[in-house]
């Protein structure tokens, strides 16, 4: 009986359970809230106006948005950032995650350091991608910095380039940087889910006489879309979104000539560079877009590896 | 990856507050002037500014308007230069916002002025009637006309140059375009950098005045801006393409790879001798000779290019900023008080004198020699840095249009002619000539 009784407890108190929630809750949902719902209505609220300065001067409609896609050189700067964030996810995508899936995989089979290795790889995400940036652009200076004086010593000066003021080297710099600075984030993910696929079913295909390669294709690869998606996802998100490191490296233009302008650069020459009369509307109405943009394919995307993982039951 | 997610955030929630206008709210001030002296009528009032760098010297300076003024105490608040203009908009729509600011000058002053933040001083401080014209612009409503600032400094652009290296290899201060270049040429054969000119991610705002120093002359300086204003040119004219190409042409002179240089690698090649000419703007020699003291600088003026249609040699310049008083101020009559003496001698030399700068109040002779010269200089052929005192009143800024193409120029993306239509197609779709 003492037994039944306690069983049904949880039932039967279940309205002061609630209660007990929200205490927890509340705090964390008010603090959410504060600083991330009300900023987001009240961008969405100010680039429906006109602006003075920061005296509203009636409704503008969608003409800050028309603003943003019709005033030169706007136009033109809205797509050029936007193909660079593409880009940059894309460089991404191809170098920080499968080296980060490589490292991860060789941790996996070969045990030695791994606990030193795992966290040498995450260092450079302790610290802040401002830090990094400036860090990479002292050492990449071409008048002071040791990147180029290394490779004049070993002989290697037609590699002595200005990496950072060159049209073509700026943005694959700055994604290889970016990339060095995360790697350790998809390579602790891809760990946790590799140590989550049973043993057996490598064995399995062991003895169907599967290959090191196409054990690896057929049966890790498939295995790991739920991470996959996670580290996709979470990069697409990071790298629309990028800015500090950009910013230290490649100035708030996004030198050399525009070759390194993002949205976020974007964003804070419209909203803070300029600072004009219309600066508030027109930088509201680009940060309106973009979290459109990066939440609709979010969720998209979310859907789209959903259904992947499910096929796979 | 979580990281650049919030730096996105924060950028909107810094949109949001900058736009919020906190209303209500503890006073500052008034709560600084019950805590503060025993004297019980005592006012305090706040002054902000974006010169952390010199709160020693208002320190002193503002001991001096004590002394005449015993009742009024003012306490120097100086902010972060990048995120001042954000703070005094918000600071200016509440009520613990300043007595009186430090105001950007031009279109930078606009929102202020457009927002209704400040109070018109036409007819209050009778002194700013003796002030050079061409610096109360900087401190007037565009659309109304109105003074809303005691402008406190300018700037004067010129080549400085090392004496030492010019002296060692045979050099005097160019009369001549010609003598220049060939002086450029002997130094660069020598192993020194001609120019210490940076076009890095930090120093593309040098560029327009890089521009100006070697390319004023060239483009028709004064009569050229007039002409703009008025409608009767546009930034097609050959005279500015021309003065673009002068850039690209001194390139060669410039250090190598100087899309990929930076303000502080200039600094740091002039200050060690390793440049021996160093365009740029006055607010410079303070920070040069602190890097080297025992430098010796001297300054000359660019001598006009080949076709230029002025011949003598010219020093552009523009007026730096201005204080005025809060429109929301609790304390109007003290603040007024404070803005006046700002617009006296007394006020401009002992500015001049602290913090190494050109004061704007008229009269005032800077006691740095090379500094005097500037003056000199400016007070003889003066004229507008055009881009920044007549383009920045719309977006997109005439200046800011310009130096992404000249950088792109100097990157060898773009050429001369293309970077002059770049500059009109950006200023013409909001840009009103005749106004």
């Amino acid at each position: 009986m003492v037994q039944a009784g306690e069983l049904n407890t949880p039932r039967r108190s279940a309205a002061p359970r609630w209660r007990v929630l929200a205490v927890f809750l509340l705090p964390a949902l008010l603090l959410y809230s504060v600083f991330i719902v009300y900023p987001l209505v009240t961008a969405l609220e100010y680039s429906f106006f006109e602006w003075r300065g920061i005296r509203q001067a009636g409704f503008a409609g969608l003409g800050n948005y028309r603003d943003l896609f019709g005033v030169y050189p706007y136009d033109q700067q809205l797509w050029r950032a936007f193909g660079h964030n593409a880009l940059f996810f894309a460089g991404t995508m191809l170098i920080q995650n499968t080296v980060g899936l490589l490292f991860a995989l060789l941790l996996f089979r070969y045990g030695r350091g791994k606990r030193f290795l795992q966290a040498a790889f995450t260092t450079p995400y302790l610290v802040d991608p401002l830090v990094i940036g400036y860090l990479w652009s002292l050492l990449l200076n071409p008048t002071f910095g040791p990147v180029n004086s290394l490779l004049e010593a070993a002989g290697l000066d037609s590699w002595a380039l200005p990496w950072l003021g060159d049209t073509r080297t700026a943005l694959p710099v700055v994604i290889v940087v970016n990339a060095w600075q995360w790697v350790g984030f998809p390579m602790l993910l891809f760990s946790a889910a590799l140590a989550g696929i049973p043993a057996e079913y490598h064995e399995a295909a062991r003895v169907d006489g599967a290959s090191a390669w196409q054990s690896f294709r057929r049966v890790t690869l498939p295995l790991l879309t739920p991470a996959i998606g996670v580290v996709s996802v979470l990069t697409f998100i990071g790298n629309f979104n990028a800015f500090g490191l950009v910013y230290a490296m490649a100035g708030s233009t996004g030198s050399p000539a525009g070759s390194t302008d993002v949205l976020g650069l974007l964003f804070y020459r419209v909203a803070f560079v300029e600072g004009g009369t219309e600066a508030i509307g027109r930088s509201s109405a680009l940060a309106v877009l973009m979290f459109v943009f990066i939440f609709g394919v979010s969720l998209l995307a979310g859907s789209y590896f959903r259904r992947r993982e499910r096929r796979l039951l | 990856m979580k990281r650049g997610w919030i730096a996105g955030a924060i950028g909107v929630l810094a949109v949001a507050l900058a736009a919020c206008a906190p209303g209500g709210g503890a006073s500052g001030q008034n709560g600084d002037a019950q805590g503060g002296e025993a004297g019980g009528d005592k006012v305090t009032l706040s002054l902000w500014s974006w010169r952390v760098e010199d709160v020693k010297a208002y320190d002193k300076i503002l001991a001096r308007f004590e002394e005449s003024h015993p009742k009024i105490h003012v306490e120097f608040k100086p902010f972060q230069a990048t995120e001042y203009n954000n703070i005094l908009a918000t600071g200016l729509s509440g009520t613990a916002g300043p007595d009186v600011a430090q105001l950007r000058a031009y279109g930078g002053l606009q929102p202020l002025v457009e927002a209704g933040q400040l109070v018109p001083l036409d007819g209050k401080v009778e002194a700013l009637s003796g002030f050079d014209a061409k610096l109360l612009e900087g401190a007037k409503g565009h659309k109304d006309g109105k003074i809303y600032g005691v402008p406190f400094a300018y700037q004067t652009l010129q080549v400085l140059y090392n004496k030492k290296l010019f002296g060692d290899n045979g050099i005097r201060p160019p009369a001549t375009w010609d003598e220049m270049i060939a002086a450029a040429g002997k130094l660069k054969a020598a192993g020194i950098t001609p120019f210490a000119v940076a076009a890095g991610p930090d120093a593309t705002w040098t560029l327009p005045i890089v521009h100006e120093i070697f390319g004023n002359a060239r483009y028709g300086s004064t009569k050229f801006r007039d002409a703009l204003l008025s409608g009767d040119k546009k930034f097609t004219d050959p005279g500015f393409t021309a003065s673009v190409k002068l850039l690209k042409d001194l390139e060669p002179y410039f250090p190598k790879d100087v899309v990929a240089v930076k303000i502080p690698d200039v600094q740091a090649l002039f200050a060690t001798g390793r440049a021996a000419m160093y365009p740029t703007g006055s607010f410079d020699l303070a920070p040069v000779l602190a890097a080297n003291p025992s430098l010796e600088v001297g300054a000359f003026q660019v001598p006009p290019p080949p076709g230029s249609p002025v011949t003598t040699p010219v020093t552009p310049g523009w007026a730096d900023g201005s204080f005025g008083v809060n429109a929301k101020s609790a304390h109007q009559a003290e603040a007024l008080e404070l803005v006046k003496w700002m617009a006296t001698p007394e006020f401009g030399q002992l500015y001049a004198s602290e913090l190494k700068q050109l004061s704007a109040v008229p009269g005032v002779t800077p006691s740095d020699p090379l500094l005097a010269e500037m003056a000199k200089n400016y007070a003889a052929n003066g004229a507008p840095y055009t881009l920044l005192v007549d383009f920045r009143y719309g977006q997109p800024n005439g200046d800011a249009v310009f130096r992404d193409e000249v950088q792109k120029m100097l990157a060898g993306q773009t050429d001369p002619k293309s970077v002059a239509e770049s500059v009109q197609k950006g200023v013409e779709q909001w840009f009103k000539p005749g106004n």
